[in-house]
């Protein structure tokens, strides 16, 4: 590794509830034990749980992210309707002749209905949408989260600027390794976390369901031109086929399996993962 | 109960048993009433699994759910103002020209608006599908799918919910996504009753309050199902009690659950715990949802 290089690394899986969250935990801390200095930046942003599993609480507030939200200035406007046709995301209401409506739950921030007003009759106010916070877990351990308000329709960029703050923060730090632990899903959160990372962990059940998920994952990790590896989790129950069977239509491989163990789930409930003893080898 | 009665199911956290639950409740309701199945998650979509059905489905339609803008690099000059204007910085200037990044991109088409040249023309692209099938009980699933790297999660929601007024259904049940973005606030739009399902962890019920924020952002009415019930007893209560009396009922934990649905045998069709559990919510849900 170049020095001064900072390695972006990915935990994601596809269906939720698979284990993303534990396995990095349990990543992070056989990195800190092997000498790197780590952030766990949890991006699952509409539900971060990193740090309960850390047993820290969100304190501290290190940053506000915003979004422009439209604002009508009555005076100006004439009620000619084009805001409310320019709108992709349906978020504009209009009665017949009366003032459109802003419904800010649907709005997805894009700015367009300010561009096409031909009266300049629509304004921006920043809005705050998510929180950025950070903690020292231990030595060489931090924990980045962001979390998006709740009901916020369009939770890409709060990721995206939870990602820089991150990178920010490493380079002020020291840290060597950023791990990004993801929402469920393939959707835009997910994709603004893969961006730009340099390897990418699925972790996964040997379930049809997670054999299902896990290769939407891995597809759209192979269009952005993510290397990823697989882990398995729950390896003992189930059926291991299901994941075998698209780890090799993807080329990839099973790097880790994890077996169910009630003694792993306790400390995931406790928030004692990082205290867990588990030798966890990567292939 | 209402005409068309809509029932969503979310949680916030993945993976405490959404679609197991959505899966159950759909053919206990059958018995009764007209239902029509909803796959919501639409970036992970398993509901037909847990419903045992893997064979064919009966239509596969692609659809449009965004645009996205395509160059005209003859008459583009090189301005940048449609850099400028991306709220989701999905376009860069690469010696003088805008380049796309498809992945990032939102299809709201501010960049076409801004370009004096008019290089930008916005095209839809097939991002979604709609799969359908009827299935062995006897009722329709609906079930949107989002092409992995494609946006508009949301949409595709809105979509299937649009089409499934299509048909006469007496009992609609939508099985949501995690979280509580935009897939989740489209399936929550315009149902009757909310079922959300936790399991006793910390980081789940965090999550469910979330979710729960949500839900009464929109101001439903819900009722709480507490899965694996049994791997935290003080926390299950605490989450039971926390419901103040809105809980319909328990799921027991059981690895036979995991070998159940490997051999893609619904739950109802084994003689597993979670049966019977299930029975008992679907019981106080009827009973729950008799007078909304």
């Amino acid at each position: 590794m170049k020095k001064g290089k900072i390695r972006k690394i990915a935990i994601s899986g596809g269906k939720g509830g698979t284990g993303k969250s534990t396995f990095s935990v349990l990543l992070a801390n056989k990195l800190i034990k092997e000498g790197h200095k780590v952030a766990l930046v949890d991006v699952d942003v509409e539900c971060p749980n990193d740090y309960l599993l850390l047993n820290q609480k969100l304190r501290k507030i290190e940053k506000f992210v915003y979004a422009k939200f439209p604002k009508l200035d009555k005076r100006k406007c004439r009620k000619c309707g084009l805001c409310v046709k320019s709108c992709k995301s349906n978020a504009i209401f209009q009665a017949p002749d009366r003032y459109p409506i802003f419904l800010q739950e649907l709005c997805s921030a894009c700015g367009v209905c300010q561009l096409i007003c031909p009266y300049n009759a629509i304004h921006t106010k920043r809005v705050k949408t998510g929180k950025i916070f950070a903690t020292c877990v231990k030595k060489n351990l931090w924990l980045v989260t962001g979390q998006a308000k709740a009901g916020l329709e369009e939770t890409g960029p709060v990721v995206a600027q939870v990602k820089k703050f991150a990178l920010d923060f490493a380079k002020k730090k020291d840290i060597d390794t950023l791990l990004f632990d993801t929402a469920a899903g393939v959707h835009c959160p997910v994709i603004q976390a893969l961006i730009g990372i340099d390897f990418a962990y699925a972790v996964t059940e040997p379930t049809p369901m997670g054999a299902y998920d896990l290769e939407l994952l891995l597809s759209l990790s192979q269009k952005l031109k993510i290397r990823t590896k697989v882990i398995l989790n729950q390896a003992n129950l189930g059926n291991k086929k299901f994941i075998e069977k698209v780890v090799s239509k993807y080329k990839t491989q099973i790097v880790n399996t994890i077996p169910y163990s009630k003694n792993l789930a306790k400390a995931y409930s406790n928030g004692q993962l990082l205290d867990f003893k588990y030798n966890l080898k990567l292939k | 109960m209402k005409k068309k009665f809509k029932i969503a199911i979310v949680s916030g956290k993945g993976g405490v048993g959404k679609s197991m639950l959505s899966s159950s409740l759909a053919i206990l309701f059958s018995k009764k009433y007209k239902v029509i199945a909803l796959d919501a998650d639409v970036d992970a979509p398993n509901l037909a699994i847990w419903l045992g059905e893997i064979g064919k489905w009966d239509k596969i339609e692609e659809i449009s759910v965004s645009s996205k803008p395509f160059f005209d690099y003859k008459k583009c000059d090189g301005c940048g103002k449609c850099a400028d204007s991306c709220q989701f910085n999905a376009i860069k200037m690469i010696s003088g020209k805008p380049h796309l990044n498809p992945f990032i991109c939102e299809g709201c088409g501010a960049c076409e608006i801004v370009c004096p040249q008019k290089a930008i023309s916005l095209k839809p692209v097939n991002g979604g599908k709609i799969k359908t099938k009827n299935t062995k009980y006897n009722f329709p699933l609906i079930s949107g799918h989002l092409m992995p790297g494609e946006t508009g999660s949301g949409k595709i929601v809105s979509e299937i919910k649009k089409r499934a007024e299509r048909y006469k259904y007496e009992l609609m049940l939508i099985d949501s996504s995690p979280g509580t973005g935009c897939p989740v606030i489209a399936s929550l739009q315009d149902v009757n009753f909310v079922i959300l399902v936790t399991e006793p962890t910390p980081s789940a019920f965090s999550d469910l309050k979330r979710a729960l924020e949500v839900v009464n952002y929109f101001g439903l009415p819900w009722g709480l199902v507490i899965n694996k019930k049994d791997i935290n007893k003080t926390l299950g209560s605490k989450i039971d009690k926390w419901s103040n009396g809105r809980k319909l009922g328990d799921i027991s934990y059981d690895q036979n659950i995991f070998k159940a649905i490997a051999s893609f045998k619904p739950i109802m069709e084994t003689d597993l715990r979670a049966k019977e559990e299930i029975k008992t919510i679907f019981n106080k849900l009827s009973f729950n949802i008799k007078n909304i």
